[in-house]
């Protein structure tokens, strides 16, 4: 994923620059081994716990994918590909996750 | 069925409102419409909360909304398969798709193949790209017509003969007409209005549906053990699991590939938000689970015993299910919200799918093999009106053709544009790979596609494969891709070395 001259800037500042993504692997974790959640009990209000347990995994899956947004956010102003990105190029600190 | 007089006054009511705002949008950020990108993609201006409407009604179609509880109804937890695939488009999106927008904004694409006619350069394995794309997406477009046909039979219309298409088809002229004069404008808007009807009616359903049929417990205790569950896998087959798992995550990487996501995307006004949307869509994939259970609900109301549903049920099959919980749960003028939340929902991604098809047609087939110094207004002015033919088309197979085969093309839809990932993923994050051999790998991969759906009678899109002695029953479509993906990595090299010149590939346009 390292594009052209920005990880010629710095070799560090090649695949580790992304370091968050690697969370993204979390919700195909969440439901990829049907075998885990194939099941009846523990009920949720009467609920199966194949289905709440498929709807609460929505809701993590949200919240890990927001997380690496803002993890890169804040890491720098993310990768140039917005006009609100055009500003300096960021600092090419490695581990400046802040 | 008689005519539910107060339901079709609201449902009739709100679809005016709705042709007025598809109208009115063209007025919206005004720009000159004749340029394809201010009609087919909005000018690439949409911020966070424009996407997200506009994707939101793009992805989850009314058929969605009709045909996943439908199958829930019928066969129970496979599904359910829904949920898992939607939790897992979105590290896709957030991955993939950022990338995409920034090279289609800076070289100007407009499709998925004008990306690959530049990254390739490649004219032949654009052009099935793009015939790909027409493909999957004319029956898709039918679909939201059986969608939007179920509601209005629901509401009493006589269905019989001519008479029975009327309906359906003002809905249609009125569709085409704000299509064409506002372009994707329309659909943006029209989304907005279509959600807010939509996550009213579901959040009303799953208070007031529970609490008259006595609480979800009641309502999961009236379904038979057997639907609750996928099947284990028994002896030498893994039963439901694979089939499952391969489903979610085979409709997961088909997705985005599909012309109308691609449109949705590309209006985004940058990557950043597509990303915000990557994680703020998962708001309609929560309430998309809880329509899904709407399939039990209406198993534990008992609504094929009701002999008001008879009629429906024969004609539409399980699809009916739905409608008819909605018509015995909730009150006359509530029901006609519901249908209107449905049928509008029809018009938002028949509308996107138009204008994906229209760029397409456009772009790469008129303005690549017919036309090549054709104007920017003269490109605007063919994709309005191919836009309209599409919609005709799409009228005509419905009236035409029994509606399996709608279903059945549909399904083979999907078995198709994955066909594209190689050529898009492997374009935006690598080099190695040689247009000719992706070209290959695309031929194999629909070829043995196909061939597999029809060994099912073309009515499922599930295929046992035997490895080792086990059955492995999976999605079609994610075993054809890998057979893709396999014909066109073995290739890329023995051609390089062949024809070093052939399929050479642009260097700039794999950067951002």
């Amino acid at each position: 994923m390292a594009s052209g001259d920005k990880a010629a800037r710095d070799k560090k500042d090649g695949i580790w620059r992304y370091w968050p993504r690697f969370f993204l692997i979390i919700p195909f974790a969440l439901v990829v081994w049907p075998p885990f959640y194939n099941r009846i009990e523990p009920t949720l209000v009467g609920i199966p716990f194949f289905y709440w347990y498929q709807l609460a995994a929505i809701l993590l899956g949200a919240v890990v994918v927001m997380g690496v947004y803002v993890l890169e956010r804040r890491q720098d102003s993310g990768p140039s590909d917005g006009p609100e990105a055009k500003g300096p190029p960021p600092p090419a600190g490695p581990g400046a996750s802040s | 069925m008689n005519l539910n007089i107060t339901a079709t006054i609201v449902f009739v009511g709100l679809f005016l409102f709705v042709t007025w705002v598809g109208f009115v949008a063209a007025h919206w950020r005004k720009a000159d419409l004749n340029q394809l990108h201010e009609w087919g993609l909005g000018g690439r201006r949409f911020g966070t909360v424009v996407t997200w409407f506009l994707l939101g009604g793009d992805l989850y179609t009314a058929y969605t909304f009709i045909a996943v509880p439908a199958l829930v109804y019928g066969v129970g937890a496979m599904g359910f398969f829904a949920v898992p695939y939607t939790i897992m488009i979105y590290p896709i999106l957030f991955l993939v798709f950022p990338r995409l927008w920034a090279i289609a904004k800076k070289h100007g694409h407009v499709t998925a193949a004008d990306y690959i006619r530049t990254r390739f350069n490649s004219r032949l394995l654009a052009l099935a790209v793009a015939l790909t794309g027409l493909l999957a997406t004319m029956p898709y477009i039918a679909l939201q017509l059986v969608g939007m046909e179920v509601v209005i039979g629901a509401l009493g219309f006589p269905t019989e003969g001519f008479i029975g298409h009327i309906p359906l088809i003002i809905a249609f002229i009125v569709l085409a007409a704000f299509t064409y004069t506002s372009g994707l404008r329309a659909p943006a808007l029209i989304a907005v209005v279509k959600d807010m009807l939509i996550f009213i009616t579901i959040f009303a359903a799953i208070i007031i549906i529970p609490a008259k049929l006595g609480g979800y417990g009641a309502i999961f205790d009236a379904v038979p053990k057997a639907k609750l569950t996928l099947t284990p896998p028994v002896g030498q087959t893994l039963g439901g699991y694979s089939a499952y798992i391969t489903l979610a995550l085979g409709s997961a990487c088909a997705l985005f590939l599909y012309p109308h996501s691609m449109t949705g995307i590309l209006s985004a006004s940058s990557g950043r938000v597509i990303r915000r949307n990557a994680a703020a869509l998962s708001a309609y994939s929560f309430v998309l689970g809880l329509i899904a259970l709407l399939g039990y609900m209406a198993i534990a109301a008992g609504v094929d015993k009701n002999p008001l549903h008879a009629e429906g049920f024969a004609r539409y099959g399980a699809n009916f299910a739905v409608p008819a919980l909605f018509l015995d749960m909730f009150p006359s003028w509530f029901t006609g919200v519901a249908f209107a939340a449905v049928a509008i929902g029809a018009l938002v991604p028949a509308a996107i799918m138009s204008i994906a098809c229209a760029n397409l047609f456009t772009r790469n087939l008129y303005k690549e093999f017919w036309r090549r110094n054709c104007s920017d207004a003269e490109e605007a002015r063919v994709a309005k009106i191919v836009s309209l033919v599409v919609k005709v088309g799409a009228v005509l197979f419905i009236l035409a053709i029994p509606q399996s085969y709608a279903i059945q093309l549909q399904l083979l839809g999907g078995i198709w544009i994955i066909q594209l990932l190689p050529p898009i993923l492997f374009g935006l994050f690598t080099r190695g790979f040689n247009a000719n051999a992706l070209l290959l790998g695309w031929a194999t991969g629909t070829a043995v596609g196909t061939y597999m759906a029809a060994t099912r009678g073309f009515v499922s899109s599930i295929y046992p494969l035997e490895f080792w002695g086990i059955t492995i029953p999976g999605y079609a479509a994610l075993y054809s891709v890998v057979l893709n993906v396999v014909v066109a990595a073995v290739l890329s090299p023995v051609f390089d070395r062949l024809w070093p010149s052939a399929g050479a590939l642009d260097q700039t346009s794999n950067r951002r």
